[in-house]
């Protein structure tokens, strides 16, 4: 009963920390409909802002997340404004060229700067742990999972009680209609992705506390944060929240009951399984899909 | 929502296939007299490794300018030409065909690691050219049945548990752990070395409470932590090949646990290691090097000094097998006294090669005749404290201590 308990305790500590990861390509992917394959690159070049924060001026590197979402919004005004936006009027497919283009010169630029050798914050807490009785909850992972679940509620509440909320959510389902009202969907898409890269910075945050990073271990993380996405639904972030979890949980379970090795396999068996009985996602309402194209 | 996907999907395999294309640093060949004598080798120098085939590379530059400055090899004048495969097998395999069938360079050089060596050398043993490797210890790799592939250390992964299993048989029973639990890379080096490991401590009466393997791109070890916490195992023995050594012994700090003693192959001894676990929760903790910067071995210290004049930092293990391996190379030709590449594996076969990391002899595999040195941290440096031939402290850490908080 234990093991189970402080299974799912990792599951779900986990999990959190890959919905907090994913939340930027949930608005991008969801309302967009742009796969923004960079969102590995951000998360990396976040966790390395992050680490520099903390190494250089001490300051604990997931409350330097919320320093970093600045410089992160405005470098995904300026990208989509000179690169996606311009993009997708070629081709909305073309985004996904684009933003891989942009995904390998981060990566380069990272390196550039940073060099290759792995890299972690260590900050005081980092290896230790609450205990509630037997029950080991690391400190670091704990944190990561309450600001996961501050920046769901947060992005929630923008998406519904604000202005900026509304328009998003009219510019997502029906563009057209959106523009009829007064919305023009460009302008709306500069915040979306504003948004994203800005909420991106705290998976950074939490990644460079969590895991060791390279500039290239990008590739690692933007399979799992599509995986999260798919899952939980398009611009769902209630949605990718649970999913995240669920990913999490399901991957402790496979690691602790059958082999470490299946667990690799859990992200790829959860989307099958999904795909075949909810098409849509684990929370995204089914709709028409001629309605606002 | 399909079109996305399969677009997504495209994009994540281009992914992996540009960043393993090859690309050309110098290239030349010369078969004249008067021309240079051309070295081909393919390294990884971008991609997942680039850090540590950095100085690979390097030991490989040193060892070149040397020999130049010494007149070069017959008379001739040593030029590197080095091709980057990007870690990726297929173009490794790729890149030492062109090296022997277009660049046609006199001598091949051995890449990285076992993932790369493993490709390269059936290349080069098709193409019946010698292949000195500096690393690439995987037992599999000496079971081809090739004649012409030489391994440049002390020895293959192995023969890593040599040292540590004769530590602990030389430990009083009361002292040797009573349990142990083996976790490892799914790795053609690391895996082979780790079930050595479990056969011959359960030989020794070593109680196996926990056994398991993980995939490479397994980045969360909290459920590994966990179980081997569960099973409170004394000894613990990981397979580790990069950052995954880091990654476990951060989540057994979170869970604070820390066995008595603790062992883990490669990544000790990477440079990132001391930050990526806290500096101070390196004591005690063993690990297998082929190579130590104290180690007096004739040239040793001379190749510690000029790598450190030249490239302004100390030289990493990869940096001293790279150099071994042209030691290797150039001792062969040298004796043989022609670029003849039967010879020259004929003349390995039957001779003892005086390297850095001390005197070398293949089997008729070219699998080392001997073992790797057992190091253990010991305040902030990796000390080796077996065998006693190479030891630089004569104190072993044991039990490891706890965690630092």
């Amino acid at each position: 009963m234990l093991e189970l308990a402080q299974t799912l305790v990792f599951g779900v500590l986990a999990g959190s920390v890959y919905a907090l990861m994913a939340t930027g390509l949930t608005l991008t992917f969801g309302v967009m409909k742009i796969v923004n394959m960079a969102q590995g690159a951000f998360l990396i070049l976040s966790a390395y802002l992050c680490y520099g924060l903390w190494s250089r001026f001490g300051i604990d590197p997931l409350l330097g997340g919320l320093i970093v979402t600045v410089p992160l919004a405005v470098l995904g005004v300026v990208l989509y404004q000179l690169i996606i936006q311009r993009v997708q009027r070629i081709d909305p497919g073309l985004t996904i060229v684009a933003t891989f283009a942009l995904a390998l010169i981060a990566e380069a630029c990272i390196a550039l700067v940073a060099g290759p050798n792995p890299t972690a914050a260590t900050p005081r807490y980092f290896n230790q742990a609450f205990r509630l009785g037997s029950l080991v909850i690391p400190r670091a992972q704990l944190y990561a999972g309450l600001l996961a679940i501050g920046v769901t509620v947060a992005l929630q509440l923008i998406i519904r009680r604000t202005w900026l909320g509304h328009g998003i959510t009219a510019a997502s389902e029906n563009p057209e209609g959106a523009r009829l009202v007064g919305v023009e969907p460009a302008r709306v898409g500069a915040w979306i992705f504003a948004i994203a890269t800005a909420s991106t910075a705290f998976g950074g945050a939490a990644l460079s506390v969590l895991y060791q990073f390279t500039p290239d271990s990008q590739d690692v993380w933007i399979g799992l944060t599509l995986s999260v996405v798919i899952l939980g639904g398009l611009g769902s972030i209630l949605g990718a929240f649970a999913a995240g979890l669920l990913l999490g949980v399901a991957e402790a379970v496979t690691s602790t009951y059958i082999s470490v090795r299946w667990a690799a396999a859990v992200p790829t068996l959860l989307i099958l399984v999904v795909l075949l009985i909810r098409p849509q996602g684990l929370f995204t309402l089914a709709t028409r899909q001629d309605v606002g194209t | 929502m399909i079109r996305y996907l399969a677009a997504a999907s495209i994009a994540a395999l281009t992914v992996s296939a540009c960043s393993s294309a090859g690309s050309t640093i110098p290239s030349g060949s010369g078969t004249s007299s008067n021309s240079p004598l051309t070295i081909g080798m393919s390294l990884p120098l971008t991609g997942p490794v680039a850090d540590v085939s950095k100085s690979g590379y390097q030991g490989y530059q040193l060892w070149a300018s040397q020999v130049n400055a010494a007149g070069g090899l017959l008379g001739r004048q040593v030029k590197l030409d080095v091709l980057d495969d990007g870690f990726d097998p297929s173009q490794t395999a790729a890149d030492y065909t062109r090296l022997i069938s277009r660049d046609r360079v006199s001598l091949l050089l051995g890449t990285l690691s076992s993932l790369l060596n493993a490709p390269a050398s059936a290349i080069a043993a098709r193409q019946g050219m010698l292949y000195v490797e500096p690393s690439g210890g995987a037992a599999s790799l000496f079971s081809r049945g090739f004649t012409n592939l030489f391994f440049a250390q002390p020895g293959t992964t192995t023969s890593e548990p040599d040292q540590f299993v004769q530590w602990i048989t030389s430990l009083p029973a009361s002292q040797r752990p009573a349990t142990a639990a083996y976790v490892t890379q799914d790795d053609p080096s690391a895996s082979p070395a780790v079930t050595v490991f479990k056969t011959r401590l359960e030989a020794l009466g070593i109680k196996t409470v926990y056994d398991q393997v993980y995939g490479p791109s397994t980045t969360n070890f909290d459920t590994i932590a966990a179980a081997i916490a569960r099973a409170q195992p004394q000894l613990v023995i990981q397979g580790a090949v990069a950052d995954d050594g880091a990654q476990f012994v951060r989540s057994l700090e979170k869970l604070n646990f820390s066995p008595k003693i603790l062992f883990q192959t490669n990544a000790p001894a990477d440079a990132a290691y001391p930050s990526g676990i806290g500096a101070r929760n390196t004591e005690g903790v063993f690990t297998a090097e082929a190579w130590s910067p104290q180690a007096n071995y004739p040239g040793n210290a001379a190749f510690v000094a000029a790598y450190t004049t030249r490239f302004g930092s100390a030289p990493t293990e990869d940096a001293a097998n790279s150099y071994t391996a042209g030691q290797v190379l150039a001792a062969a030709v040298a004796a043989v006294g022609r670029i003849d590449q039967q010879a020259l594996a004929a003349w390995l076969h039957t001779h003892t090669v005086n390297t850095i990391v001390g005197p070398l002899r293949w089997d008729a595999a070219g699998d080392p005749v001997g073992s790797l040195l057992l190091a253990q941290w010991q305040n902030g440096r990796l000390q080796i404290v077996a065998p006693k031939s190479a030891a630089t402290t004569a104190t072993v850490v044991n039990p490891k201590p706890g965690w630092a908080r």
